[in-house]
């Protein structure tokens, strides 16, 4: 109940001001402070010792519950600048396939003394922590599971602690309009990348054969089923992927039309798959999508750019 | 999820703070509880301690629920109810030691404290002394530095200094808002519903009754009775004479307060050398107050009756403190009622039949009251002992054995068999009891009367004199009255005694401070009742009887304090002021910015200046001379604050637009 009133607060408060931009500052009126449930409770215990107090005539029975009280008002401030004056910038966010989880990089820096304890928390999920020594940047990694290819937000994250003693919950919100590339996930069921193109130039490269097998090295998540070195395996070795050599004497275009699937989203999947296994291979490729295409090229920056555009496939322009 | 292995948020170290601070707060319960509850006690904890540290099973919810059944019948058992402060304390060890034993989450873990914190409240039911403050205090701390560790980040938990140091910072900086609250939080009077009643049990003190043998018992506790404040000279030692419960009603063996017993006007037809003082008295559960003689003011709530015993309206539950006035010379119920005639003459006649002959007979030889209690006080004189280790009178005529056999006795049975003389002689007496003499404490020139003063003497109702004090132990032990008890019979107690071997007075001193630093403890943070705290605040102008007012100055001054407290932290972290000399070379950079010259964030002082002067050569001379005064302030040895003033003059003159 609590929390949907915060957040029903900060929605109301910060409709027109995100995203915003780096660095923020959290100053004095960024930051709430309201006491936890936890604190309503030691209020509650306050009250009780107040009563057996007042009722038993003890007076260091009023000391103790001034005391507790007192502490209880100290530590909201204490509570308070556990937030006060961090300075917050978006770090970056490496790009992942759909449904895995991508980790938005919040830089944070303590101007003033060590903090403990800060958390990180999207909207109805799990808190990262993170402790921040003074002067250094500390990089909070906040992790967005992502569910569809393109562009992955990571929206408003609020930035609560109730260090050092659970009372008091102060919390702000920041959103640097972050996002991440999220490419579709590969779908094996594809197949092979198809040995000959129907594009011009295409001249045909042999997909690796037996004759081609090279070396075995450690399974990867990902690799396709037929590569795996069976009976390897029933020697009693571990998983093994039989690694090809790629002959690398031509370009292959992997081509929208190719990627047999009954919809537009199945065929990126199809593609994207072939994207990781020519890379892996060894094999120059080249992409080509209604309305788009990538000359052939080899290495990460160009597997990227592959798949970023399988990812934006479709989608507007950055916002 | 009764089986549930440990919570990973629940680290080990974080659970051994916890049964730590737990030991500690508990343990003075654990040494006044029976046994069984502190052998119940230390087994769930070093359960919860191995379950915690080799990561083994929680206890089942059926053998948690059993133990809990089991602890509430023990301590019915033991006590024959389960509330009142004894039983009531021994249940809530007996839970907390449950609570911990299943404790399993964060939140339970907070539970815990919390119960840690009413267990610190338990204690003062039983103490409030100045060691118990600071011991407690000690718990607190230790809770909070608990608390303060289950609040990192998960998995990061602290050490020792990383769990003491912010606790100890919150207690220390919520001292002063402690402070104003205890000063102005409104006190009320009395409890809001009944005590129980052992609320106040183990008190010790004078009774309604004497009877041969309890005085000697009280008098070797070294027990603080009251504390007496003059109001200039002290006066003479031997004129200590503290009246407390008067007794008239003697049945053969005791002597008894009577029920009946009208208030009585302070009226004397002679009273002088006035005495002004205030009497700081312990909790002793009754009604009676003690006062020097004859009282001539009395504090409020008080009322004197025809004895002039003074009452007080509620019993003295809590440490009390009133102010007063009393003659030390003075006559007083020269007229003698009938009835009250009668009563102070009355005794049964078959019980202690020698004794009541020879009061019969001295009167008799000469009825002169004055000679009856000088034949009295020479026979107490030739004969008798004074001791501390009077023999047991068991006899069906216990003053007859005493006065004829023994011969043995101490105040009691001095002033018991004095008494019964007296009326068998036809003279009205009574027995009063209270405390003579005591010790002053050189410090503060207080007078600390124990229960190890504790006295009985006589009053005799003589014609055309009133009611006049007779002590017979002086006429057997001049030195108790003149010197006091310890004189008398030497060092009663293990105390004393070791005083006594003191020969430098270096441990007597000791003692002294000591006991000026309780009696401050004393008057103002446990005796700091309704009427102390009207006192003290209309010394500082404020009016307390109205609740309204004091709860506004509550507010203001609470509001005040909190708000100093906090603008010293929050001072703290506002950016550092600039260095005169970067504050004065951040200006000229601004100012070559105006000229089209802004700085590039990476370029150096000396490049700059290089830059600069290629393109303005009419300002090199002017930047050179500031550029190497700041190079020299920065980097180099540093430059004195006149530099830094012809620094700050330089930029303040260097005009490029």
């Amino acid at each position: 109940m609590l929390a949907n009133l915060r957040q029903s607060i900060a929605d109301w408060i910060f409709r027109a001001r995100f995203p915003e931009a780096a660095p923020v500052t959290l100053v004095q009126r960024r930051i709430f402070i309201l006491p936890s449930k936890e604190g309503y409770v030691f209020a509650l215990v306050l009250l009780v010792l107040l009563v057996a107090s007042i009722n038993y005539a003890l007076s260091l029975g009023f000391l103790l519950t001034f005391l507790l009280a007192a502490m209880g008002s100290v530590a909201m401030l204490h509570t308070w600048r556990n937030l006060a004056h961090l300075k917050l910038r978006p770090g970056r966010c490496e790009s992942v396939f759909a449904g895995d989880i991508a980790q938005f990089a919040v830089l944070v820096e303590s101007p003033v003394r060590e903090r403990y304890a800060v958390a990180f928390r999207r909207r109805d999920e799990d808190p990262v922590f993170a402790d921040i020594a003074e002067r250094e940047v500390a990089t909070v990694p906040i992790p967005v599971k992502s569910t569809r290819r393109g562009r992955l937000k990571c929206g408003r994250v609020e930035i609560y602690t109730r260090y050092p003693v659970g009372l008091f919950h102060a919390w702000s919100y920041f959103d640097f309009g972050q996002t991440a590339i999220v490419y579709p996930r590969p779908d094996p069921s594809a197949g092979p990348p198809p040995m000959q193109s129907q594009s011009e130039s295409g001249e045909g490269v042999p997909i690796p054969g037996e004759d081609d097998f090279h070396h075995l090295r450690d399974y990867r998540a990902g690799d396709p089923l037929r590569h795996v070195a069976w009976k390897a395996l029933a020697r009693g070795d571990q998983l093994l992927t039989k690694e090809f050599h790629a002959t690398a004497s031509g370009e292959l275009w992997l081509d929208w039309n190719d990627a047999r699937a009954a919809d537009p989203e199945a065929r990126l999947a199809f593609l994207a798959h072939w994207v990781i296994e020519c890379e892996r291979i060894g094999q120059r490729y080249g992409l080509r999508l209604p309305g788009s295409a990538i000359p052939p090229g080899r290495g990460e920056d160009h597997r990227a750019r592959c798949l970023e555009a399988l990812a934006l496939h479709g989608e507007g322009p950055a916002p | 999820m009764s089986r549930a292995m440990p919570n990973a948020a629940l680290d080990a170290k974080g659970v051994m703070w916890l049964l730590g601070a737990m030991l500690f707060v508990v343990a003075p319960h654990l040494l006044r509880m029976p046994e069984w509850v502190a052998g119940f006690f230390l087994v769930m904890v070093a359960w919860r301690g191995w379950v915690a540290w080799r990561a083994q099973r929680f206890p089942t919810r059926w053998i948690v629920l059993a133990l809990t059944l089991g602890a509430a019948a023990g301590t019915f058992l033991q006590y024959g109810r389960l509330f009142g402060r004894d039983a009531g304390t021994t249940l809530l060890v007996l839970m907390a030691a449950l609570k911990l034993v299943e404790m399993k989450t964060s939140r339970e873990v907070l539970l815990a404290i919390h119960l840690g914190f009413v267990l610190v409240m338990t204690n003062f039911l039983y103490s409030q002394t100045i060691p118990m403050g600071v011991y407690m205090l000690a718990c607190v701390w230790l809770f909070v530095a608990t608390l303060v560790g289950y609040q990192r980040s998960p998995g990061r938990a602290p050490g020792v200094a990383g769990r003491l140091v912010p606790a100890g910072k919150l207690l220390a900086q919520a001292l002063p808002l402690m402070l104003v609250l205890f000063i102005l939080f409104p006190r009320v009077a009395g409890p809001l519903w009944a005590l129980p009643q052992d609320a106040r049990a183990g008190l010790s003190g004078l009774s309604d009754t004497m009877t041969p043998g309890n005085i000697s018992k009280l008098i070797q506790s070294e027990a603080t009775a009251f504390r007496v404040e003059f109001e200039g000279e002290i006066p003479p030692y031997q004129r200590l004479y503290f009246r407390g419960p008067v007794l008239w009603a003697f049945d053969g063996r005791s002597w008894r307060m009577s029920e009946f017993s009208p208030a009585a006007a302070l009226e004397y037809p002679k009273a002088e050398r006035p005495v002004k003082y205030a009497v700081t008295v312990e909790p002793h559960g009754k009604h009676w107050l003690f006062a020097l003689d004859v009282p001539g003011t009395l504090p409020p709530g008080v009322s004197a009756r025809h004895d002039l015993q003074l009452r007080s309206v509620r019993p003295v539950d809590a440490r009390l403190r009133y102010e007063m006035t009393s003659y030390l010379d003075y006559r007083f119920g020269e007229k003698l009622p009938a009835g009250f005639r009668e009563f102070a003459l009355r005794f049964n006649t078959w019980q202690n039949p020698r004794t009541i002959a020879l009061g019969r007979q001295w009167a008799a030889e000469n009825p002169d009251p004055r000679r009856v209690i000088g034949r009295a006080l020479q026979h107490f004189n030739s004969q008798f002992t004074y001791t501390l280790e009077p023999p047991l009178l068991e006899s069906e005529h216990p003053y007859d054995e005493f006065l004829f056999d023994k011969k043995r006795g101490f105040c009691e049975h001095y002033a018991g068999s004095f008494a019964l003389l007296m009326r068998a002689a036809g003279i009205p007496s009574r027995v009063v009891t209270g405390y003579q003499g005591g010790e002053i404490n050189p410090l503060n020139r207080e007078l600390i009367v124990r229960q190890a003063d504790a006295h009985a003497w006589v009053e005799v109702w003589i014609e055309r004199e009133g009611w006049v004090r007779i002590d017979p132990t002086s006429a057997v032990s001049p030195d108790r009255i003149d010197n006091g008890i310890n004189a008398a019979l030497g060092p009663i107690g293990v105390i004393p005694s070791i005083i006594a071997a003191d020969r430098f007075g270096i441990l007597s001193n000791l003692r002294f401070a000591w006991d000026a630093l309780n009696s401050q403890w004393n008057q103002w943070v446990l005796g700091y009742n309704t009427d102390r705290q009207r006192q003290f605040l209309a010394r500082l102008g404020i009016d307390a009887v109205d609740w309204m007012n004091l709860a506004i100055w509550l507010a203001a001054i609470s509001f005040a304090v909190a708000g100093i407290v906090s603008l010293a932290l929050v001072i703290r972290d506002l950016p550092k002021r600039e260095a005169p000399a970067v504050r004065a070379w951040r200006r000229f950079g601004e100012k070559l910015a105006k000229a089209g010259l802004a700085r590039a964030p990476h370029e150096g002082p000396l490049d700059y200046l290089a830059r600069v002067r290629a393109a303005r050569p009419d300002l090199g001379e002017q930047a050179e001379a500031i550029t190497q005064r700041y190079v020299r302030a920065r980097y180099g040895e540093g430059i004195s604050p006149p530099e830094a003033q012809e620094l700050a003059r330089l930029v303040r003159d260097f005009r490029p637009a």
